[in-house]
């Protein structure tokens, strides 16, 4: 199989304006992504992971390396982005927000609305259609969210910690929905979380992180068969061994700090 | 709410009751403080004698202009200067020197520039409400969620989409705030510019039955001058919970 995405050498600095500093974001990220991988990126927090995925989204430029999709040519956009915050439009119903990006493209009115039924069904929101974001909860307001980054058709789907500011129970059930439709569309997700449970639970493979400057630590591939449980030994293995792994990184990072 | 309601109707009617009786037996002078039933009977009159219609004809029509110009370069003015940094620093100057002058003041220089007509008294009230919008325009695109526009640039919106799509009706809640503050000051406005050289309008009215020491005839451009404010409060509320179904008010 070919290699969907090329990540070569990656760096990123940002430069603080008010100290005059320059603080080292990312180092040497390369990476090759499959298609159809649900690539976690696991790392503590200001490990960069959030920032690697804007870049690969586009909406940051690195200021080194190179980032390049092999198959593609042409400029057509390759990712959708599913944020933390939802970023639902507060003014458009579940149905205008799921085909904002259609719409912009302007892909013809019929079609955008077949599109958009398939979609709502997919992620089971039948029956909200009409509903503004605010009448929703943050569950749902996020299966609205996944419809939207789908509408676009990308060959690759971001996540950046796409179920932090859900409770807990809600969380689980998600977990699972986004591995049922990773699996229905066949779609390559990059997922960034820091949770060792959702890592365990979803990916295909595991790129771990360091803390500042970030860098990748460890690649772990995960073969467990789906769907997956953390009561199982095999499961609460792999979460062992990350944990172990993670908590050195946490450990030096809260070091960097003081 | 019923009991709520019924207060508050009650209220209204206990003054105007008490009103009507301190007239009626001699405690209050009409020339001062005329009777409820007296001021309805002077508006009627007034009615009648197509005054009163023609007035609010003349001051409406100042009114709508003035406000119309006023609000559409100050949304506009607005959705720009809160989109693009350079526009900002163009307009902050002019904007922070002469929002916190009272638009009434420009008056007599703007009847010098544009004459006694109708323009001179218009560009007073399109001046007044374009800083209200402007001001509160910007403000509104300013609290807009930048990670709203990276949502929409990232599914694929220009930066003319971006402007249409998010930042217009991200700001749209804030730019009602500026019209219905926009048009309290323009009836404020045109009773002032009305009050000297003109000779038709509401505020004209007004003033000439001051001068005439028709005290009836005063209350009764003051309730008029009260029902258009109270219309035209209704009318934007209306058309912002159109504009706006998601805002929850």
């Amino acid at each position: 199989m070919s290699v969907l995405l090329e990540l070569r050498d990656l760096g990123k600095v940002w430069s603080i304006a008010r100290t005059g500093e320059s603080v080292v974001a990312l180092e040497a990220i390369t990476l090759d992504v499959m298609p159809g991988e649900l690539l976690i990126l696991l790392g503590p927090s200001g490990c960069g992971k959030s920032t690697l995925l804007q870049i690969v989204a586009g909406l940051e430029k690195p200021s080194r390396g190179e980032i390049r999709f092999p198959d593609r040519n042409g400029s057509q956009k390759l990712t959708s982005m599913v944020f933390q915050e939802y970023a639902l439009f507060p003014w458009r119903t579940v149905t205008e927000n799921v085909v904002f990006g259609p719409e912009v493209r302007k892909v013809p009115a019929a079609e955008r609305e077949t599109t958009a039924r398939r979609l709502i069904d997919l992620v089971k929101l039948r029956g909200f259609e009409t509903r503004y974001p605010h009448e929703l909860s943050g569950g749902m307001r996020q299966r609205v969210a996944l419809a939207r980054a789908l509408a676009n058709d990308p060959a690759i789907l971001l996540f950046d910690e796409p179920l932090a500011a859900l409770d807990a129970q809600t969380r689980r059930v998600l977990q699972d929905e986004l591995a049922r439709i990773w699996a229905e569309t066949g779609k390559t997700f990059i997922y960034v979380t820091h949770s060792l449970q959702e890592a365990v639970l979803l990916g295909t493979r595991i790129v771990l992180m360091t803390a500042r400057p970030g860098r990748i630590k460890r690649v772990i591939e995960v073969r467990l068969p789906r769907p997956r449980s953390l009561t199982r030994r095999a499961e609460a293995e792999m979460l062992e061994t990350l944990d172990d792994l993670l908590r050195d990184e946490v450990k030096h990072a809260m070091e960097a700090e003081t | 709410m019923t009991a709520s309601l019924a207060r508050k109707i009650g209220s209204a009617l206990f003054i105007l009751v008490v009103w009507q009786a301190l007239v009626q037996t001699g405690n209050l002078n009409e020339l001062f403080l005329p009777a409820p039933l007296s001021v309805l009977k002077a508006m009627w009159a007034l009615t009648l004698s197509g005054r009163l219609p023609w007035a609010v004809v003349v001051s409406l029509n100042r009114v709508v202009q003035g406000f119309v110009y006023g609000a559409l370069a100050g949304i506009v003015l607005g959705l720009l200067a809160g989109a693009i940094g350079w526009v900002e620093d163009i307009l902050d100057p002019w904007v922070a020197s002469l929002y916190p002058i009272p638009k009434s003041a420009l008056f007599p220089l703007f009847l010098l520039w544009f004459g006694l007509g109708d323009p001179s008294k218009i560009i007073t009230i399109a001046v007044g409400v374009l800083f209200l919008v402007l001001v509160n325009t910007m403000t509104g695109v300013k609290s807009i969620n930048p990670l709203l526009v990276k949502a929409a640039l990232d599914l694929g919106a220009s930066r003319l989409q971006v402007f249409v799509k998010v930042i217009l009706p991200g700001a749209l809640p804030n730019i009602f705030t500026g019209l219905r503050l926009g048009a309290g000051m323009a009836l404020i406005l045109v009773f002032i510019t009305e009050i000297e050289a003109t000779k038709a309008g509401l505020g004209f009215l007004l003033w000439e039955s001051f001068q005439l020491l028709e005290t009836k005839d005063v209350f009764a451009g003051v309730v008029t001058f009260g029902i258009l404010g109270v219309a035209t409060t209704w009318l934007l509320q209306w058309i912002e919970r159109r504009a706006c179904p998601w805002a929850r008010r």
